[in-house]
Parts: C-alpha cells; sequence; structure tokens
C-alpha cells in the first residue's frame, strides 16, 4: 500500500517565531515522538504539516474524540463473504509504511486508548496486534506526534504520566505582536496595518483569558476577520461575525469586548 | 385622680378575670415593662392593653403584643411600643388575627434590628402601608421581614415593598405573588427604578471592558447617589473604583455608554496616572485645573492607545462656546477644547489652555504638566475674578471622576467636602486591610445602621449559649474500653458574617471557579453510558460478535458475553463538609499572608459552589472544643437547607476558637449523614493539627478515640476523608483516617483550589 495520499504537494505557509522548526527536525532525526503543546488556533497543526511538507514525509492526522477506541487507532476486523478481514486503523497504516502520525487532541481519546502507543513510543518501536497476533515493526519513517492543549486540562481529562514522560514537547503560543501581525497579512491578504489593528483586536480578547472567555481569540480567528475584511466586509463586521460571536455566549463579555474592539479601530 | 401603676395593673387584672393568659403574661414581663416604660408611659401602656383585651381582636394578638411591647419599647421608645397597640388592632381588622398576632412578635425583631427609633418609625410606616393597601400580603411579608431587612436596610425594604404594591395594583393575586416570591432578581431591583441602568447590571461588563483594554481588575464598589442637587461623579482611590450605583436622569441606551465611558476614564487614570500631586499651597480652583488637564492628558494618551476611545468620550462634551462666565461653565468648555483639537472656543483663557496643552504634545507622558499647565491657567482664572465654590462643584461631564485618587491629602489643605470622601476612602482601605467580614459597608447611610446591627450582634456573640444535644463516648486506649457519655455535644448558633464577602471568595479564583463550573456541566449530566461485552443487553456487540465469530472459526470456545447497552447512571451521594475552627486555624500561613482559617473558608466557599451546582445535598459544619463538656458543634448549612446568604454569612461568620477534640465531633456528623438515604455518604473533614484538648494531657488519647470513631463510621455506611492542613501530620492523620483516606497538603495556600479537584477526584472514582 502507498501512501501518496498522505504526502503534502505544496508548501504550507509557516512562520517560525522561534526555533521550533530546528528543534523539530532534530526530533525527527532521531525519531524522537513529539508533543505539540498549546492553545487552539495557534499553529499546531499547521506546523506538523509544514514539517511533514518539508520533510517529505506522508502525514497521517487522526482527530481524536471522547469516544475513540483503540480498534479505531489500531484497526479491526470486519466481516465479508468469506470470513472476517482485517482492516489497518490509521495509525498502524503510519507504522506500517512509514508516515508521521499526528493524533490532534490527544486528551479527548479515553485514557485506555493512549496507552496502545506506549510500545511505539520508547525504543521498542512496535505495535503488537493481539487481535490479529502480529507485531509490526515500525517503518524507518514513522514518527508519532500529538497535540495537547493544557487549557482544556482537567483533573478528569489529563494525560497519564507514563505517557507524558514518553514524548519532547514544543510549546505553541500566540506568536508576538509583529510576526502575528505578518502571518495574518500573509494568510488573509490584508495590508501589514490592518493586520496590526487585528492582532491589537486579538490581545484585548486574550486579556480576558480567564475572566470570562476561556481563551482569547486565536490567530485563526484573526486570519478569519481578515479574510472577510478582503472580501468586502468593514472591519467591525468582520470583528463581528469572526470573533465575538464564535468565542462567546455570554451578553456581557460580548458588550464588553464589543466595546473594546471599537476602541481599538 | 391619678392612681399609681401598681393600682392600675391590679385593677386591670380584676377586670378581666377569664384571661388568665393575659394575666400571666402580664406577670411575666411586668418587670421588663416598669423598665422599659417610664413614669406615666406605664399607666398609659396598661391603658392600652386594657384597651386591647377588651375588643374583639383576638386573644393571641393581645397576648402576642402584651409580650413584645416591652422589648420593643426599650430598643425603639415608648411612643412606638403604644402605636403598635394601634396598629394591632387595625390590623386584626384588615387582614386577621394571624397577622395581628405576629406583628407585634416581627415588630418587637425589627425594633431590635434596627436599634434606633427613627429607621423603626419608618419601618412601621411601610407596614402601615402594607395593611391598608394590601391587607392579604401582610402575613407573608412579615414572615420575611427579619431576613429582608438583613439584606436590604430599612430604605431598601421600604423600596422593595412600596414596588410590590406598586406592582400588583389592584389584583390581590399579583401582590401576594410579588411578596412571597424568592428570586433574588425582586430584591436586586428593588432598589431603583425599572428603566434605570444599575451599577449591577453593567459591573460585569464594566470589569471585562477594562480588563480587555489594560488587563486590570481593580475592585468596584457602588456609590450611592448622593444629594440631588450635586450628582454623584465616579472615584477611585487606593486602587478601589467607585461608581454611582445608578446615573439619574439619563435613559438606558445613554446610560450605559456612561459608565462605559466612566469605567475607561478611571481605568485611564489607573494605567496613566502614575504619581499623585502634593496638595502643598495649591487652591481648589488651581487643583480642578490641574485635574482637569490630567483628564485631558491620561485621555490622550489612552487613545493614542485606543483611538475609538475618542468616540466614547467626546459625544459627553456638550459645552458651547457661549453662556456665562462661571468657573464651571469654562471649565467644561476648557475640557471640551482640549479632548477635541479640532474644537474652536473664542475665549481667551480657553485658547490659551489649548495652545499650551498642544504645544506639550511630545511631552503628555510627563504628568508634571497637568501641574504647570494647570497651575497657570488657574491663576489666570483667579484673577478673572469668576465665581468657584469648591462646595457645589462638580466635575463635568458626567464621566469623569471626581479626580479624588490624583491628590495626596493632607488635613490642612484639603476642602471640607473632599476631606469627608476621603476619610471614606481611608476607611474602606482599613477595612480592607483588615479584611474583615463586614468591610463590604459601603454607603455612609449604611454605616450608621451597620454600627447598630453589629453591636446588636456583639451582644449577642457574647452571651453565646448552646443547647447540649448528645454524649458521646469516648475509647481509652489504654484501658481498650470505651468510656461511656463521656464527651459533651452542644450546639451553638453560628455567628453570622456578610454573605458577600463568600461571593467574592468566588471571584478572587476566576479560572478556578470557571474550572469548577466546567466540571460541574460535566459531571451533571448523567450521560448514558455504553456497556460493552455484557452478558445480556439492548443490541449485539459487533467487536466482541467478530471475536466470538473467530473464536468459534479457530475452534476456541467463544466468549458468550457478545451484547452492549446503555446506561445513565445517576449520582447520589450526601456530602458532610466538617471543618475543624479550632484556635490554631488562627495561624497565618507562611507564604501566602493569611489565615488557615480564611484558606479552610475559601476552599469551602469553592467546594459549596461547585456542590450546589452539581445538586449533591451537602451540610457544612464546624467544631471545635473546650473540654469534654463543651464540645462546640456548628451548623453552618444543614442538609435540607439551601446554599443561600444564610448559609454564606454562617460560612464567612466562623473564627477560630477553643481546641480539636475530633471523636466526639467525628461521631455527631457521623450519625447525622448515617440518616441520610444516599447511595453513598461522604463525611469530609478539614483539619489543620492534632486533636488535643485542654483537659487530655496524653497527646495519644485523642488520636486513638478519633481512630475509634472513625472505625464506628465504617459501621454506619459513612465514608471518611481526611484533608490534613498540618505539614508533619502524616503520623497521626493516617493513623487516624488510614493512608488511603487521607491527603495532604503541603502548601495550604492551595488548599482552595485543591479542595474542589479532590471532591471530582472523589466523584470520580
Amino acid at each position: 500500500m502507498d501512501l501518496r495520499h498522505y504526502v503534502i504537494a505544496h508548501e504550507p505557509y509557516y512562520r517560525a517565531a522561534a526555533d521550533e522548526v530546528d528543534l523539530f527536525q532534530a526530533a525527527y532525526a532521531d525519531r524522537m515522538p513529539m508533543m505539540l503543546k498549546g492553545p487552539t488556533g495557534s499553529g499546531k497543526t499547521r506546523f506538523v504539516e509544514h514539517l511533514a511538507w518539508k520533510l517529505g514525509k506522508p502525514l497521517i492526522t487522526v482527530a481524536c474524540h471522547e469516544d475513540m477506541t483503540a480498534s479505531d487507532l489500531v484497526g479491526r476486523f470486519l466481516l465479508d463473504a468469506q470470513g472476517t478481514l482485517w482492516h489497518d486503523g490509521p495509525l498502524t497504516l503510519a507504522v506500517r509504511y512509514g508516515a508521521i502520525c499526528y493524533l490532534d487532541e490527544i486528551v479527548e481519546a479515553r485514557q485506555d486508548t493512549t496507552v496502545v502507543i506506549h510500545p511505539l513510543t520508547d525504543d521498542r518501536r512496535i505495535l503488537p496486534l493481539e487481535k490479529k497476533g502480529e507485531v509490526i515493526h515500525a517503518h524507518p519513517d514513522f514518527q508519532l506526534v500529538i497535540s495537547y492543549n493544557p487549557g482544556y486540562q482537567s483533573v478528569l481529562k489529563d494525560l497519564k504520566e507514563s505517557t507524558k514522560q514518553r514524548f519532547g514537547a514544543i510549546q505553541f503560543d500566540y506568536p508576538p505582536s509583529a510576526i502575528e501581525a505578518e502571518i495574518v497579512a500573509h494568510e488573509a491578504g490584508v495590508d501589514r496595518n490592518l493586520a496590526q489593528q487585528l492582532v491589537g483586536i486579538a490581545e484585548r480578547s486574550r486579556n480576558l483569558k480567564g475572566h470570562g472567555l476561556e481563551e482569547g481569540a486565536s490567530t485563526r480567528m484573526l486570519i478569519q476577520a481578515g479574510r472577510l475584511v478582503s472580501r468586502g466586509a468593514s472591519l467591525q463586521a468582520a470583528c463581528r461575525t469572526a470573533i465575538v460571536l464564535p468565542i462567546t455566549d455570554d451578553e456581557d463579555i460580548r458588550a464588553a469586548l464589543t466595546a473594546a474592539i471599537s476602541a481599538c479601530l | 385622680m391619678a392612681s399609681s401603676p401598681l393600682d392600675r395593673k391590679r385593677r386591670l387584672l380584676e377586670a378581666l378575670p377569664d384571661q388568665p393568659e393575659f394575666v400571666s403574661t402580664l406577670d411575666l414581663v411586668w418587670r421588663q415593662a416598669q423598665s422599659s416604660f417610664p413614669g406615666a408611659r406605664l399607666g398609659e401602656w396598661l391603658e392600652a392593653c386594657h384597651g386591647l383585651a377588651e375588643s374583639d381582636v383576638g386573644r393571641d394578638c393581645v397576648v402576642s403584643y402584651v409580650r413584645s411591647a416591652p422589648a420593643i419599647a426599650s430598643a425603639a421608645g415608648a411612643d412606638a411600643a403604644l402605636s403598635i397597640a394601634r396598629m394591632v388592632s387595625e390590623t386584626a381588622a384588615r387582614a386577621g388575627d394571624r397577622a395581628a398576632a405576629s406583628l407585634a412578635m416581627v415588630a418587637s425583631r425589627a425594633a431590635r434590628r434596627l436599634a434606633n427609633g427613627a429607621a423603626f418609625a419608618e419601618w412601621l410606616r411601610v407596614i402601615q402601608i402594607v395593611v391598608a393597601a394590601a391587607p392579604e400580603s401582610v402575613t407573608p411579608l412579615l414572615d420575611r421581614s427579619e431576613s429582608l431587612l438583613q439584606e436590604l436596610g430599612v430604605q431598601g425594604f421600604e423600596a422593595w415593598v412600596l414596588n410590590g404594591v406598586r406592582q400588583g395594583a389592584t389584583d390581590p393575586q399579583k401582590r401576594l405573588a410579588f411578596f412571597t416570591r424568592r428570586d433574588q432578581q425582586t430584591l436586586r431591583t428593588a432598589s431603583h427604578e425599572e428603566d434605570e441602568v444599575s451599577l449591577s447590571d453593567v459591573e460585569r461588563q464594566l470589569k471585562a471592558f477594562i480588563m480587555a483594554l489594560w488587563h486590570m481588575a481593580p475592585p468596584i464598589r457602588a456609590l450611592s447617589n448622593g444629594a440631588p442637587d450635586r450628582p454623584r461623579r465616579a472615584s477611585f482611590a487606593n486602587g478601589i473604583v467607585r461608581l454611582p450605583s445608578s446615573f439619574r436622569g439619563h435613559s438606558r441606551d445613554e446610560a450605559s455608554l456612561l459608565y462605559s465611558a466612566a469605567i475607561a476614564h478611571v481605568a485611564a487614570h489607573l494605567q496613566f496616572s502614575r504619581m499623585k500631586f502634593a496638595i502643598g499651597s495649591l487652591k481648589p480652583l488651581q487643583m480642578a485645573l490641574i485635574s482637569l488637564i490630567e483628564d485631558a492628558r491620561i485621555e490622550h494618551l489612552a487613545m493614542r492607545q485606543f483611538p475609538g476611545l475618542g468616540r466614547l468620550w467626546r459625544p459627553f462634551h456638550i459645552a458651547m462656546p457661549s453662556g456665562a462666565l462661571t468657573a464651571p461653565a469654562l471649565m467644561a468648555r476648557l475640557a471640551r477644547a482640549l479632548i477635541d483639537p479640532g474644537h474652536a472656543d473664542d475665549n481667551g483663557w480657553i485658547q490659551k489652555g489649548q495652545e499650551m496643552f498642544f504645544a506639550e504634545e511630545a511631552r503628555w507622558e510627563d504628568p508634571g504638566i497637568s501641574r504647570s499647565i494647570g497651575g497657570l491657567l488657574g491663576n489666570d482664572l483667579g484673577q478673572m475674578r469668576v465665581q468657584f465654590n469648591a462646595r457645589t462643584y462638580s466635575v463635568e461631564p458626567a464621566y469623569r471622576d471626581d479626580n479624588q485618587g490624583l491628590w495626596v491629602f493632607d488635613d490642612a489643605g484639603a476642602p471640607a467636602d473632599e476631606q469627608e470622601t476621603i476619610l471614606e476612602a481611608v476607611r474602606f482601605e482599613r477595612e480592607d486591610d483588615a479584611e474583615q467580614p463586614d468591610r463590604e459597608r459601603e454607603t455612609p447611610e449604611d454605616d450608621a445602621d451597620g454600627q447598630e446591627a453589629n453591636r446588636a450582634a456583639l451582644v449577642e456573640v457574647d452571651s453565646e449559649v448552646g443547647i447540649p444535644v448528645a454524649r458521646y463516648p469516648e475509647w481509652d486506649f489504654l484501658i481498650g474500653r470505651e468510656r461511656p457519655q463521656w464527651a459533651t455535644l452542644v450546639e451553638y448558633e453560628a455567628s453570622e458574617g456578610q454573605a458577600d464577602a463568600v461571593e467574592d471568595i468566588l471571584h478572587r479564583y476566576p479560572v478556578l471557579e470557571q474550572r469548577i463550573t466546567k466540571l460541574v456541566r460535566s459531571a451533571k449530566v448523567s450521560r448514558p453510558q455504553r456497556l460493552r461485552r455484557q452478558q445480556e443487553g439492548d443490541r449485539l456487540d459487533l467487536d466482541a460478535c467478530i471475536g466470538a465469530a473467530i473464536d468459534q472459526r479457530l475452534g476456541d470456545t467463544p466468549d458468550p458475553r457478545i451484547y452492549a447497552r446503555l446506561e445513565r447512571r445517576f449520582r447520589d451521594l450526601s456530602v458532610l463538609l466538617l471543618l475543624d475552627v479550632s484556635q490554631s486555624t488562627n495561624d497565618v500561613v507562611p507564604g501566602a499572608g493569611r489565615k488557615v482559617i480564611e484558606l479552610e473558608r475559601e476552599a469551602t466557599a469553592l467546594l459549596a459552589h461547585a456542590m450546589a451546582g452539581l445538586g449533591d445535598p451537602f451540610a457544612i459544619h464546624a467544631f471545635c472544643s473546650d473540654t469534654r463538656a463543651d464540645v462546640r458543634y456548628y451548623r453552618l448549612k444543614a442538609f435540607d437547607a439551601p446554599y443561600g446568604p444564610a448559609a454564606k454569612r454562617h460560612l464567612a461568620g466562623i473564627s477560630g476558637r477553643f481546641s480539636t477534640r475530633m471523636g466526639a465531633a467525628l461521631r455527631h456528623a457521623g450519625r447525622e449523614l448515617s440518616a441520610r438515604m444516599s447511595y453513598r455518604r461522604l463525611l469530609l473533614i478539614i483539619s489543620d493539627g492534632e486533636p488535643s484538648d485542654v483537659d487530655v494531657a496524653d497527646r495519644r488519647y485523642l488520636v486513638e478515640d478519633a481512630r475509634q470513631a472513625v472505625k464506628s463510621m465504617a459501621r454506619l455506611g459513612v465514608d471518611v476523608f481526611c484533608v490534613g492542613l498540618d505539614a508533619g501530620g502524616d503520623n497521626y492523620l493516617t493513623r487516624i483516617f488510614g493512608r488511603r483516606n487521607v491527603l495532604q497538603i503541603d502548601r495550604v495556600e492551595r488548599l482552595p483550589e485543591k479542595l474542589s479537584m479532590l471532591y471530582f477526584r472523589l466523584l470520580g472514582s
């Protein structure tokens, strides 16, 4: 089986804020499992795509959810006319044929699910398929990357200590305002001034984190607001549509955020 | 012919031979009556009693009046007590005997609470209005009078009641519904008109607004509306922002904008007015002008960062370049000329100010320019001989604050009225520093009432009397037997603090509160759970089926558990939180700068918030001990009571005293908990130290007794869990509770967050 569909053909835009690209390349050279930490919309997924492109490896992404079982990752037997048929799950595919496997929001998955990655993430680099009676030795290209948002972290949902300690980690945060403006300007196709204004607005909303908002406006939100503007929407309306309304249902906080945004303009 | 009161009493009693209850009651209160009705008033009172007894008012009413009147007279004066006699008969006629009987009783309590004749007269007047206009609602109102007075004070009480009477208009049912309704909303709206925006409506929004702008969260307090001739302005001092509780005479939208403009202006001061001006020899007029320039300076700095603020502020500047040449008018015009460089004013003085201010644009960062420009302009204005009265001057436009926070006041320099305001501020500060539970009193009017009420409360505390409720055995490890009936458990009325103090705790931990709310939400919804690989079920478990089919083909025995079913798991849990409030909880926690008991209170408040959100039945009790004859037990919140203002007041009122005789308290709590009809019963105890008491010398004795008590809990079906705050307490706590049932918190300052998280963890297990 070939993983051609999973190879990224064109360079995804990524603006490094620090040395994260070099670090990741070093980690890949050693196939060290990596953990990307940071709030939503801070560029984790884009970063992985960019690196997969740069390394020229296929990328298999799995969005984890709370009902996900180990078989959803590893694979399962299906019934067909002759009897049963084994079907590789996304993780098995990556292990068998050599891809970067990216488990997005790993904490969402049930804790027993995450244990299947343990033998893959130490120096054994094997994936035992218990049901099938097979042990796969990981392809030399295989690397495991997970993302992890400590903001969502609660006592009920946290990575096991034994899982955490297998990974190297890169912290993502909203980039410094000049770089963030550059990103917004590039991605949304707006001029630097407007991008800078959007970043100023985002800073207002990030001030409210923990004081009414669970998370401030992400870079992704700014890009979306910028895109609306570049398609002809007014800045006020774009901010309302792309930032204020999605981010909270709380009337008071909405009003405050609207007032703060209008103070920025 | 004058006769002695004793004669009068004798004659009165003779006249009523058929009312033995009346006679005995009068005898009972006679001594008290003699001291509270001076001179001739005693005779008048007897006359009034007589009149009541002979009228067709129910006997209960008469007896209740006779019993309560002396107490009313001593608290609010003889006149008040006499006027109640008339009201009793009037109430009986209009609203029925039951209302009349409770009137006298409730009145005596109100008199004691208000402890001042004028306030009591006000209360009486309100009741009188209700008797006349809404007789059906008298009884429910009287039933709630006590708690309403506590919540709202007498003015708030009046506003609330009158609002109810007016809303109900001619519909008795509607009125009745209002007076029996128990939501907080009706209370909150009591203090202001319906179409008015009050601070409480917008406070959250304002806080979020300045948090977003400058990431600051100063405490915001309400200012009562001052005299009508001098509108109230916002104010800030010592980091506390005070805003008018409402902006009278502004429409809804306008008032919201005004609040936003005011908070943005004050926040700009906090952000940019980094130093205070010394008054020195400055005259009030100069001070006002320096403040005005400072206002313009910080607004321009704020607008550099947030240009949109100009759109918020400028519309309030409406001073036109015409009109009388009074100082306030000129200053309002100058304010406009300074915020809006495009605004042209033909007055030379204003032009000069405008030029000077904008010439210094490069130096706006420096507060010194406010002082120099303001001083010069003040001199000029002084020479123009315009009228300026510091007493009546109020800053224009309305969103600006009174600039008290800009000045360092020394006693000599400040104008009288400003000093007054400053004194207020100092008082706030002191109260804040002391972290007294009653620091929330804000307005001067409230102060007077509050102090009176406090004095009354203090008297009650001093004469604290408990009711012995049970004797518990104690385990003596030396003889290996229980000493029967050894420790006497005495229940005391919990003292009260201010419920707001507990509310504030939640605001102090915004992140944690939010996290708790989120956890509550996820724990509360009893989500259906899919149980796989079951012997029985309503559907096939596909994975299990496939597994079984494979086993079959391989020739193995298939696992018969191939079904799955959905199940909702409900929670059925009662929690009793037992707090150790012994003397040692007064110790200050190193590093946190706060007392153990305050941390206990905060932790409890957060946990109670979570438990109330989950809907788990819970109780909060507290204990300390003073020898085995007096194990003190306080019920801060009972199982069947709501977690409302009363419980919060009790929680705010806890204080640390005496010792820690844990065993008896555990047994008492366990007994109560074991009577709960729940699947799981959890006794959560927070303790800061080793069990001890002044009458026990052997340190091991009480430890072993507590251990025995915990063992007996298990027999009652109660799970006991202990949170230990004593870093060195590992040994004896594990001895008492068992290793798995103790959580040591080494950094006590983290108790508030730990406790709630622990609770969720216990739930999960």
